[in-house]
């Protein structure tokens, strides 16, 4: 992670302003990947010496630096260069360490005289020993480049990630505004331990997501940056998201935001659908309907102290106001059919659950008028489609 | 009522309706949840408060761990019998002040052993964990848990670094009824109390040899620990408990290249500085850092005095001057204090002295030092890893050739020495380059010792 010091950042008054890097930033990238391939095979700490002076070419100073720290980093250690077969073996640097320094320790010979006696014992020359002596240190170990070593452009990438991370990590606290691809997030958010709740949005705007931690209640704490910064990279694969937060930076709170279509490398892809159903519905219905929009698990919504997690929105994209959630039920009971409809009715959006005729685990009917659509094996997305043209049009026969 | 914890805090349920909790200072109603929630380090204060108010309190979170038995009988000194009487009629929460070398681990042992409730001892790296387990291993045989650097494991009385504790506290911190905080001035400095926060224990032992100054440091130590209830310094302690420590201060000249390029290093340094100071009256050098990363000015200043540094680190003259000490002191075990890794490795092939730094594994460190306390080794040189806590036995001369940390480091760096020994009498010499700005650590950092190796009052 990079240090508070290396960020490039601007505060102006509460808020704070992250000067990513961008296309114009991509020659001077270039020269300083090029200067890290001259070190290739050479030690890690002349690598580090070389970052901290400045390019031959003109860099932005915070920009430049943070790009050598996180390039830096992926730069591999090298376990070092074997002998050739036909040498004799060479003894490690901590062996050597642990005889020469205690041969050394034994004798009033001075420190050259042991190198010396040393090294004609070991068959190298004076200057080779001194140099195996910590070739296994972290800073004396060659450096190999990650292969492919990145383009320009992806070091941008991950240079702006890191810098942003690094202003997340300064953050107690953050609010999402997310549609698509949320319980991944959510997910993720709970395995870290943290707290996610939704906060009233302003009318016609959508809600807001707060994630924060237990302790965060108390003070600005940077217990769960980590865990925050940690969502970032996934919420480039959400369709859309805005995330503000105040971070801890140069001792004053400073409002930062992202969203989406900052210039940040993103996570590993998440697995786009949960069964060959729902990925079958999709392509179905995206090909069936033009004019609608299926996101895939929208944002959450908030029903009483709970949060229910919607599979689909389909919305109409010349008329947004038309827009119809689905839930796919797995196994199911009338009961548990008419609890959740009861549940998903607190919410403003109509809803429309479908259920699969195989799973159903007791007898009985359903209520008439449930808007609920049945299927086996398959969804039918026509069917679907009929529903949410009738529910958004306000007709109100039963589907099914 | 219940008190639940959860990931470092309490959550409170049953509330009967007549009682507004919020009014009780540190509980603050969380609209996340919908109910009033506190940190955990107020569960036992909180519990006591609300049955004063005659509320009662049926359920709480209590450690849930065994508590450790059958520790082996071990003996403690007069002053540490002491200190943990001090600290036992202090409610059992509060620091002891000891100097390095004086058994503060010991201590701590018998406040384990004497309090009967399960442990987590907290300590600032890897290392002094080792030296905890090492302590505990020989007075219990029972199942010592670790926490931090990957390891996970839970015990009755369980040892962890700051970070790991930092961590998992969250799940740790309903665990111990006792906490105890090795080096615990690292708290004061207001990193990571959190730590503290989050757990119910209300048993608390500090440990440490350099308390901060009475302020904000000491006023955060108080509250996260409790107050520095027992108090010794070396003074009180030297000659039968502690080595007494005669200090030897040697002023070192600068070759004149050295000395040319160090003034013009200065003085880029000096003019960036002055620029600064005058737009912002009583900045700290944190300020400084922040502002100078800004401009080139402040950037070339920075790099100057990184420079100049850099040259005082490990001049000719000290060079020399080391030679002669190790070459003088050949017979005595001796510990060379550098400002770097750089400069512990110069030092150890010029010298053939073993480096301990970070960088070198931590078994071959272990070896080392065995090694060292068995007589093979002579002298040992670190930058960092020796200047808090490691426990080095015996050794009889240091040498701080550079310090990068200020007085602080250099207190604990001299208590390295100041184990007792038959007849033993601890020599610290401190190599400081005339002309520069060592010359006023130096007197800053003998101040402090000072302060610290005269007896109490």
């Amino acid at each position: 992670m990079l240090s508070e010091r290396d960020l490039p950042l601007r505060l102006i008054e509460e808020r704070a302003f992250i000067d990513y890097l961008g296309p114009q930033d991509e020659p001077w990238l270039r020269v300083l990947l090029s200067e890290m391939a001259r070190f290739e095979g050479r030690r890690r700490r002349e690598l580090a010496e070389r970052l901290a002076e400045p390019l031959p070419c003109e860099a932005p100073h915070f920009k430049r630096r943070a790009a050598a720290r996180t390039l830096f980093g992926l730069w591999r250690r090298d376990p070092g260069e074997r002998p050739p077969a036909s040498e004799p073996a060479r003894p490690t640097p901590a062996a050597l360490r642990e005889q020469i320094f205690a041969e050394a320790a034994a004798g009033e010979r001075p420190a050259g005289a042991v190198i010396d006696t040393a090294a004609a014992r070991l068959g190298l020359a004076r200057e080779t020993l001194l140099e195996l002596l910590f070739a296994d240190l972290p800073g004396e170990r060659p450096v190999r480049a990650p292969d492919p070593p990145p383009t320009p452009a992806e070091a941008m990438l991950r240079t702006n990630l890191a810098i942003a991370q690094a202003v997340l990590m300064r953050a107690s606290r953050v609010e999402l505004r997310v549609e698509g691809g949320v319980r991944p997030i959510v997910r993720l958010a709970k395995l870290r331990g943290l707290l996610c709740t939704i906060a009233d949005a302003a009318e016609g705007r959508r809600p807001i997501l707060e994630i924060s931690g237990p302790f965060s209640l108390f003070q600005h704490t940077l217990l769960y940056g980590r865990a925050l910064a940690e969502l970032l990279p996934h919420l480039a694969w959400c369709a859309r998201f805005e995330l503000r937060a105040a971070c801890a930076l140069r001792g004053r709170l400073g409002t930062v935001s992202f969203e989406t279509g900052d210039p940040i490398f993103p996570a590993a892809p998440p697995i786009p659908f949960d069964s060959r159903l729902e990925e079958r519905f999709a392509r179905d219905l995206g090909r069936l309907a033009p004019d609608w929009d299926l996101v895939r698990e929208p944002e959450p919504l908030r029903t009483g102290e709970t949060l229910i997690f919607p599979d689909f929105l389909l919305r109409n994209r010349l008329q947004p106001q038309r827009r119809v959630l689905i839930e796919i039920v797995g196994f199911w009971t009338p009961q548990y059919l008419t609890a959740k409809l009861e549940k998903l009715r607190q919410v403003s959006t109509v809803c429309l659950l479908c259920i699969d005729e195989e799973r159903a685990c007791a007898l009985g009917d359903l209520p008439p008028h449930l808007p609920v659509l049945r299927f086996r094996r398959r969804i039918d997305a026509a069917a679907v489609l009929r529903e949410a043209e009738r529910l958004t049009t306000g007709e109100t026969s039963h589907a099914a | 009522m219940r008190l639940t914890f959860d990931r470092g805090t309490l959550l409170f349920a049953d509330v009967p309706p007549e009682l507004d909790l919020t009014q009780i200072p540190g509980v603050l109603w969380d609209e996340r949840i919908g109910a009033p929630r506190a940190p955990a380090r107020l569960c036992y204060p909180l519990v006591s408060e609300l049955r004063r108010r005659g509320v009662p309190v049926a359920d709480m979170p209590r450690p849930t761990l065994a508590p450790p038995s059958e520790f082996r009988p071990f003996e403690l000194r007069p002053y540490q019998e002491a200190a943990l009487a001090a600290w036992r009629q202090a409610g059992r929460r509060g620091v002891v002040v000891l100097p390095t070398g004086s058994g503060k681990t010991r201590l701590a042992l018998g406040a384990i052993a004497a309090t009967r409730t399960a442990a987590l001892c907290l300590a600032p790296t890897r290392a002094l964990c080792d030296q905890w387990a090492a302590a505990l291993a020989a007075v219990w045989d029972g199942p010592v848990g670790r926490f931090g650097d990957g390891e996970r494991v839970v015990g009755p009385v369980t040892i962890a670094t700051f970070a790991g504790a930092y961590r998992h506290m969250a799940a740790l911190g309903d665990k111990f009824g006792l906490l105890v905080v090795d080096e615990a001035h690292h708290f004061g400095a207001g990193g990571r109390g959190e730590t503290l926060e989050m757990s119910i224990a209300p048993l608390r032992l500090g440990l440490t040899a350099t308390p901060p100054a009475p302020g904000e440091a000491a006023d955060r130590l108080g509250t996260l620990i409790g107050p520095v209830v027992f108090e010794r310094t070396v003074g009180d302690l030297a000659g039968r408990y502690l080595a007494p420590l005669e200090r030897v201060t040697w002023h070192l000249g600068l070759d004149p290249d050295e000395r040319r390029e160090h003034d013009a290093l200065w003085a880029v340094y000096r003019e960036a500085r002055r620029a600064f100071e005058a737009n912002h009256l009583g900045a700290s050098w944190e300020d400084f850092l922040h502002d100078a990363a800004r401009t080139d000015e402040g950037r070339r200043g920075l790099s100057a005095w990184r420079r100049a540094r850099r040259i005082l680190a490990y001049p000719r003259r000290k060079r020399e001057a080391l030679a002669l000490l190790l070459g003088h002191h050949r017979a005595q075990r001796t510990l060379i204090f550098v400002a770097d890794n750089q400069t512990a490795y110069a030092v150890a092939r010029e010298h053939l002295v073993m480096p301990l730094t970070c960088d070198i594994g931590r078994a071959e460190r272990l070896a080392a030092l065995e090694r060292f306390r068995a007589g093979e080794l002579r002298a040992l040189v670190s930058a960092q890893v020796l200047n808090e806590g490691i426990d080095v036995p015996d050794a009889e001369v240091g040498i701080v050739v550079a310090g990068r940390m200020g007085e602080r480091e250099h207190v604990q760096r001299v208590g390295r020495l100041l184990r007792p020994g038959a007849g033993k009498r601890a020599l610290a010499y401190e190599l400081v380059v005339e002309g520069s700005s060592e010359c006023r650590q130096a007197e800053r950092r003998g101040a402090r010792l000072a302060l610290r190796t005269r007896p109490s009052a």
